[in-house]
């Protein structure tokens, strides 16, 4: 089975975005139409069929998500839909907001009627304007059509959906901090339980979805289960979109099969290969927080089991790409100096120890390592790490841990260097730099 | 549901809990305890310090986790004392301390702070972290009562959720983000709330400190007694910490019935009365027309001589500050005296939902179980001026802010006053003034706005010569003609049963750490059957004081 463009089959090129009318003359729309002749539970238990993991990184299935939500509780439902999309390497998701903002807004009615929810917030980067303003010409358009409002499509069932604009942080990516967010706090993640499909915003049911997700539940009750099963394999149903970053000769959004496209594929044939000829060193495949690969180790599908498998995760698919002359202590730092401005301080692990993870990195990348350090840093990292253990309440700390165990893991020998050779090349090319303006 | 029950096993032992009981509960109500910072008893879970860290086994293997946050749940095995679960409280006790500035030599919290004792108990002996700490703010006013120190600061939030929860004053928060975060209070103000030294209570590191107690002593040479607020008649249950004879800091003693973990900022603070400079220290008599120091044998003649003459003429006005016991005596003297013109006076303070009753007489339910009031047709305070009585007796109690009525004092044959430092009523009304003690300086007992008996004991020595009031008293009814002077606040409680069935068999002892309540048409206590059930603090008879941890 070939690859068949399923969420941007209908979209225009970047730098557009479709209106209501060709949204509707290519289909859209249908899948709510159909949803709304049907039973709630049967459309989850639709997408229950379909498969469809989350997209935002975690993979979980968004069928068993929407069962979770108990029935009769006396509050209201809420949908959360997460474009934040803050994870470094990854720019999937503003392309559905900005081409095909209707998927988006479709696949939040359907939901809300799936759920029992009759609000939808689409929490938005606040670094994506374009996105923001693709998305609120959409829902005007939506209002005026019945799609979204007092009369959802004349069902005489009402929906509303809203975009909020967050403020810049990465932690409000993470789906309770969302939530706190979105209450007009701090983006503090919240301990669990209670769990948000139980207690969440405003103390009441709510669902917590990625854009990419929702994008997909039209065309799952539109097409049919079989349909989108048709892409993909048992593990990773539907198409990915996948954003690819790096030292490429064309940086890009594709959306391919899962089960036939290799991270390799991702490189070589979307990509346009490693940039200026060079070798590949490693690949980051699933946003910054997963751990890293090898080049070698790239000759995989791009499912969530076989990049497993191989030592990382599809987590939200950004796969960034770093060739033969990068650093990797210096690429370590950048992602350390992230990872510690963005914990946002609540637990004692990831607040203390995101920073001694920095300040160790700095130490070696600055030549004023000891050969003890690399260790040192691999405990320390098991010290902050492991949300599944309790550690931490969310897993920003999990994400500062796994790059720096996998960089360990498969790039001692740069680490190794730095200690022992004064530093990493990209902090004696500053040095030499500096020298020679002071000279 | 609530009454439900679940049954676990907590390191080896089966325990039964109601339905809803987190781990960290249960495993305190054994008598153990799992290291808490964020947790407390009284705030809503935070869920932040991660250092409460257990390993439970719920069927599916062992894992650690949380205890604050994990509910109790039928089968299930919990282990407080496991290797991974050491290791994980040893983690986060390295990461608190790497920014921490271990300023313990000067710091205030030292001896009563949460990461001394757990880094004793069960912290490193090194640390790995080697480079400079992360500097933030120190010495921080955020009021005039509360000081903070942001490098001490655990960022547990406990201050934070009592502000919000308890006082009903969202007025702290955090600012920044990750290792620089900060509390701070909301929109760059004041903290204003009426409870907010509270949160030097619960703060379990030295972050923040009390204005008023900083860098006056260390906590471990305070000798801590177990008393009752005198401010309002909510009777907060309080830990007097004492040095030099002086009270130099108030702290609330837990209480659920009462005041649970909690007391108002200027309850805490009303110690200050306390100061010898301006206290009476000898009892003193009117000779042509100035007040003198006199024995007190010749002031309680002249004393008893006044009252005597006075009979059914003399107005007494009796304070709703004094003990249930002081009050009982002076009760006896105006029966013998024979007058019916009793009252107290009333004392306003402020009111809200949490604590403060808006009755600043801290026994006037007291009082009014003793009958402190006008008898039929007598006059009250209000009709003193107009009353025409020619004696007064002002027992613990001035006019001062009265002018009308102190004139009517001024214009009587005799007035006799008892209190503890000098007022305006005695300077000017007097005949006889005997120096009776503060509540901080005597044994006995209040009754509360909730009619729950209360024991206050004695932290200080009084000045000079005088005497509890109790003591007093006692000796003025007996000159009365009223049996032997009693020997102790004890002994009146225990002879009260005689008159009042509804205290028989009750002693200051047997009210416990916690007090009593003592309902209307309760049945007589008898000795022996009447356990007081008991805290941590267990007070015995004749004890009087009793060393506590800090905080919870
Ligand atoms: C630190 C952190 C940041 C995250 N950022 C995002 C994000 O930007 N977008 C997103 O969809 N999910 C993000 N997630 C994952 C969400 O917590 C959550 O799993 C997801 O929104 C659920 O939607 P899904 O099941 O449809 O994937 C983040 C998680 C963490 C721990
Ligand atoms: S793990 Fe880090 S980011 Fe997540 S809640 Fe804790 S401190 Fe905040
Ligand atoms: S000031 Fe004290 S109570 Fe408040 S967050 Fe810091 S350590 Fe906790
Ligand atoms: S509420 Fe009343 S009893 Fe409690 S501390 Fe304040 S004044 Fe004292």
């Amino acid at each position: 089975m070939g690859l068949r463009d399923r969420l941007l089959q209908h979209a225009p090129p970047i730098g557009s975005s479709q209106s209501y009318d060709d949204y509707v003359a290519s289909g859209g729309y249908q899948g709510l139409k159909k949803a709304l002749g049907m039973e709630p539970d049967a459309v989850t238990q639709m997408v229950l069929e379909a498969g469809v993991r989350g997209r935002g990184g975690a993979g979980f299935p968004a069928g068993r998500k929407w069962s979770f939500v108990p029935k009769g509780t006396g509050k209201p439902v809420y949908l959360a839909c997460n474009a934040d999309e803050s994870e470094p390497g990854c720019f999937k998701d503003r392309q559905i907001m900005e081409r095909v903002p209707h998927l988006l807004i479709e696949g939040c009615v359907a939901a809300c009627h799936a759920i029992g929810a009759q609000i939808a917030y689409i929490y938005v980067r606040g670094e994506y304007p374009q996105s923001i303003a693709a998305l609120e010409a959409a829902l005007v358009e939506a209002r005026e059509k019945g799609t979204v409002g007092s009369d959802v499509m004349g069902s005489g069932w009402a929906c509303d959906v809203w975009v909020h604009k967050g403020a810049g942080a990465y932690i409000c990516g993470e789906e309770t901090g969302l939530l706190s967010s979105l209450e007009g706090g701090r983006g503090y993640p919240r301990i669990k339980p209670p769990f948000p499909a139980v207690e969440g915003l405003w103390r009441s049911p709510t669902i917590i979805n990625n854009v990419e997700t929702l994008a997909n539940v039209p065309l799952i009750v539109r097409d049919g289960v079989e349909a989108f099963k048709s892409v993909g394999n048992d593990d990773t149903t539907g198409t990915r979109l996948v954003g690819i970053s790096g030292h490429v000769e064309n940086p890009c959004d594709v959306e391919i099969d899962p089960a036939t496209t290799t991270i390799r594929d991702l490189i070589e044939t979307h990509a346009g290969g490693v940039w200026k000829g060079r070798k590949l060193k490693a690949v980051i495949p699933g946003g910054s927080s997963v751990p890293v690969m090898p080049a070698d180790a790239i000759d995989v599908p791009f499912t969530y089991g076989a990049v497993r498998d191989a030592g990382s995760l599809a987590g939200a698919a950004g796969v960034i790409v770093m060739d033969e002359t990068t650093c990797m202590v210096d690429a370590l730092l950048n992602l350390m100096q992230f990872y510690h401005h963005e914990s946002c301080g609540q637990c004692t692990p990831c607040r203390e120890g995101t920073g001694w993870l920095e300040k160790l990195v700095t130490r070696i990348w600055k030549g004023e390592g000891r050969p003890s350090d690399i260790d040192l840093l691999d405990s320390v990292a098991d010290t902050i790490g492991g949300a599944q253990n309790g550690k931490t309440i969310c897993f920003l700390a999990d994400s500062a841990v796994m790059p720096t165990k996998s960089f360990l893991k498969h790039f001692r020998g740069d680490f190794v260097a730095a200690v022992e050779n004064g530093g990493s090349p990209v902090w004696k090319a500053q040095e030499a730099r500096r020298a020679k303006v002071s000279a | 549901m609530a009454d439900e029950l679940v049954k676990l096993t907590i390191d080896g032992r089966e325990v039964e809990v109601p339905r809803g009981t987190k781990v960290i509960e249960a495993v305190r109500d054994m008598g153990s305890d799992v290291p808490h910072y964020c947790w407390h008893p009284g705030l809503t879970v935070a869920g932040n310090c991660r250092i409460c860290m257990v390993e439970v086994d719920m069927g599916r293997g062992r894992q650690t986790v949380i205890s604050c946050n994990l509910d109790c749940s039928p089968g299930m095995q919990v282990f407080t004392q496991s290797d991974p679960a050491k290791q994980a409280r040893q983690d986060v006790m390295e990461l608190l301390l790497i920014n921490h500035p271990l300023d313990c030599p000067i710091c205030d919290q030292a001896g009563e702070c949460k990461l001394q004792e757990y880094s004793f108990e069960f912290g490193a002996d090194g640390s790995r972290f080697e480079f400079p700490k992360v500097h933030k703010p120190k010495h921080v006013d955020f009021s005039e009562h509360v000081k903070f120190d942001a490098e001490r600061c655990i960022l547990c939030t406990r201050c934070v959720r009592f502000c919000d929860e308890i006082a009903g004053e969202d007025e702290l928060s955090i600012v920044n983000r990750g290792d620089r975060n900060e509390i701070a209070v909301a929109r760059g103000g004041e903290m204003t709330n009426a409870y907010q030294l509270n949160t030097v209570d619960i703060c379990p590191v030295g972050a923040l400190t009390s204005t008023d107690f900083r860098f006056k002593s260390r906590v471990w040479f305070l000798k801590q007694t177990r008393s009752v607020c005198g401010s309002c008649s909510r009777g907060c249950n309080t830990t007097v910490g004492t040095r030099w004879n002086k009270v130099l800091r108030m702290v609330p003693a837990e209480n659920d019935d009462v005041n649970q973990w909690w007391m108002c900022d200027a309850g805490r603070l009303a110690f200050k009365h306390t100061a010898a400079d301006e206290r009476l220290g000898a009892p003193m008599v009117r000779k042509d027309g100035k007040l003198v120091e006199a024995s007190w044998d010749e002031a309680l003649s002249a004393a008893v001589e006044g009252l005597e003459a006075a009979g059914d003429g003399l107005f007494a006005l009796v304070s709703a500050r004094l003990t249930n016991e002081e009050l009982f005596l002076a009760r006896g003297i105006l029966d013998k005296v024979g007058t019916q013109h009793v009252d107290f006076k009333p004392r306003t303070w402020p009111k809200d939902d949490l604590l403060r009753t808006g009755d600043g007489n801290p026994n006037a339910a007291g009082a009014r179980f003793f009958g402190i009031a006008p008898g039929d047709g007598a006059h009250g305070l209000e009709a003193l001026a107009e009353s025409g009585l020619k004696a007064a007796f002002l027992c613990g109690e001035d006019l001062d802010e009265r002018p009308d009525d102190l004139a009517a004092l001024e214009a009587m044959d005799f007035v006799l006053c008892t209190g503890f430092h000098e007022t305006e009523t005695m300077r000017r009304c007097a005949s006889v003034v005997l120096p009776g003690v503060t509540e901080f300086e005597k044994d006995g007992s209040f009754t509360n706005i909730d009619g729950r008996m209360q024991r206050i004991q004695p932290s200080l020595s009084a000045p000079g010569s005088a005497r509890p009031d109790w003591k007093l008293l006692g000796q003025l009814l007996a000159r009365l003609g009223g049996g032997e002077a009693p020997r102790s606040a004890d002994q009146v409680l225990k002879s009260m049963g005689a008159t009042h069935p509804e205290l028989e068999g009750l002693s200051l002892g047997r009210l416990g750490p916690l007090g009593k309540s003592l309902p209307q048409g309760e049945s007589p206590v008898t000795e022996g059957e009447n356990t007081v059930t008991a805290g941590e603090n267990t007070v015995t008879e004749g004890e009087n004081t009793v060393t506590e941890g800090a905080s919870a």
